[in-house]
């Protein structure tokens, strides 16, 4: 496990080691996170609201 | 005037008959086609192997790369042009996509959310699907005035990017529909209607529609939905019908489906 840092409410998060890019994380806060890579290292960011509608 | 869309299965299985009932029709069609299993059976053919995924609410849908959305663009405009060509003998008949003339824009999906192979919600990119944005009712209105029926490949055109895309055949149906406000929306698949305890449901208001549409499975509950939205705005019906039978086109006008209204 990774212990990062909430963007939203600065609480602490613990993310999967084998976690993936684009991996979304609902925090207690309410927040949705989306796991991206920063300089080689796990990070957190606000996951973009994204609709749903799919194609064929 | 009609909107009519058939899916892949029913162009597959009852192609002639649908041919003939689109000849039948005295009025103007604006007709939408479908083709995924088409699409699929093509890029296997090829070598692609067809990727899907899942959205967290369950529902399985094609995932289009950019080598697919060649492969789909190339089906595509053939089952297009095989209706204009069977077609042409009786009907002024044109075949378009959403890019000609800017017929129907579209905004690609640039990133989706899908459930992955260790069942945890993750953000993709989008691929080449869209969502459609606007239809352009004056050429369609203009085309009418020369042509009997026009035949519409489910490629949506985004000119941002620029590109093509994939959208969902019954989507561009009904976005045509709510644009050129047909006498009547039919949807030709290849099933009797809306089935509820194996029994076809024959009329719904919109709002019996929506209701519905959150209690039955994936695939006809978007339907019902679309269906409901549609005569909202001011479609006098949509109706859900068997796309396999003869004459499937006169069949759902007689209301042998379900008709909402």
């Amino acid at each position: 496990m990774v212990l990062l840092k909430c963007p939203v409410c600065g609480g602490d998060v613990q993310v999967d080691d084998n976690a993936l890019p684009g991996e979304v994380i609902e925090h207690e806060c309410g927040a949705l996170l989306e796991v991206y890579m920063k300089d080689g290292k796990l990070a957190l960011r606000v996951a973009e609201q994204i609709g749903e509608d799919w194609g064929e | 005037m009609l909107v009519v869309k058939a899916g892949g299965r029913v162009l597959q299985r009852n192609f002639d008959r649908l041919i003939e009932s689109v000849r039948k029709v005295n009025d103007k069609v604006v007709f939408v086609h479908g083709g995924g299993d088409q699409v699929t059976e093509t890029s296997k053919k090829l070598g692609i192997e067809p990727k899907f995924v899942v959205s967290p609410e369950g529902i399985r849908s094609r995932y289009t790369t950019k080598e697919e959305l060649e492969v789909f663009i190339m089906v595509m405009s053939a089952i297009s042009r095989h209706m204009v060509e069977r077609l042409s003998t009786t009907k002024r008949t044109i075949a378009i996509s959403g890019a000609d003339g800017n017929a129907v824009l579209a905004e690609r999906k640039k990133r989706i959310m899908i459930m992955d192979e260790r069942g945890k919600k993750r953000i993709i990119e989008g691929g080449y699907t869209g969502k459609i944005t606007s239809v352009n009712g004056g050429l369609f209105r203009q085309l009418m005035d020369f042509f009997d029926v026009i035949v519409v490949a489910p490629l949506a055109y985004d000119p941002t990017e620029p590109t093509l895309l994939n959208v969902d055949g019954d989507q561009m149906a009904f976005a045509l529909a709510k644009e050129l406000k047909p006498d009547a929306l039919l949807l030709l698949t290849d099933v009797d209607g809306v089935l509820v305890d194996q029994k076809v449901v024959e009329r719904l208001s919109p709002e019996q529609a929506k209701e519905l549409s959150f209690k039955i499975g994936p695939g006809m509950n978007r339907k019902l939905l679309m269906a409901s939205e549609t005569v909202s705005s001011g479609v006098r019906r949509v109706i859900i019908a068997n796309g396999l039978v003869d004459d499937p086109i006169s069949q759902a006008l007689l209301g042998k489906g379900t008709v909402v209204e």
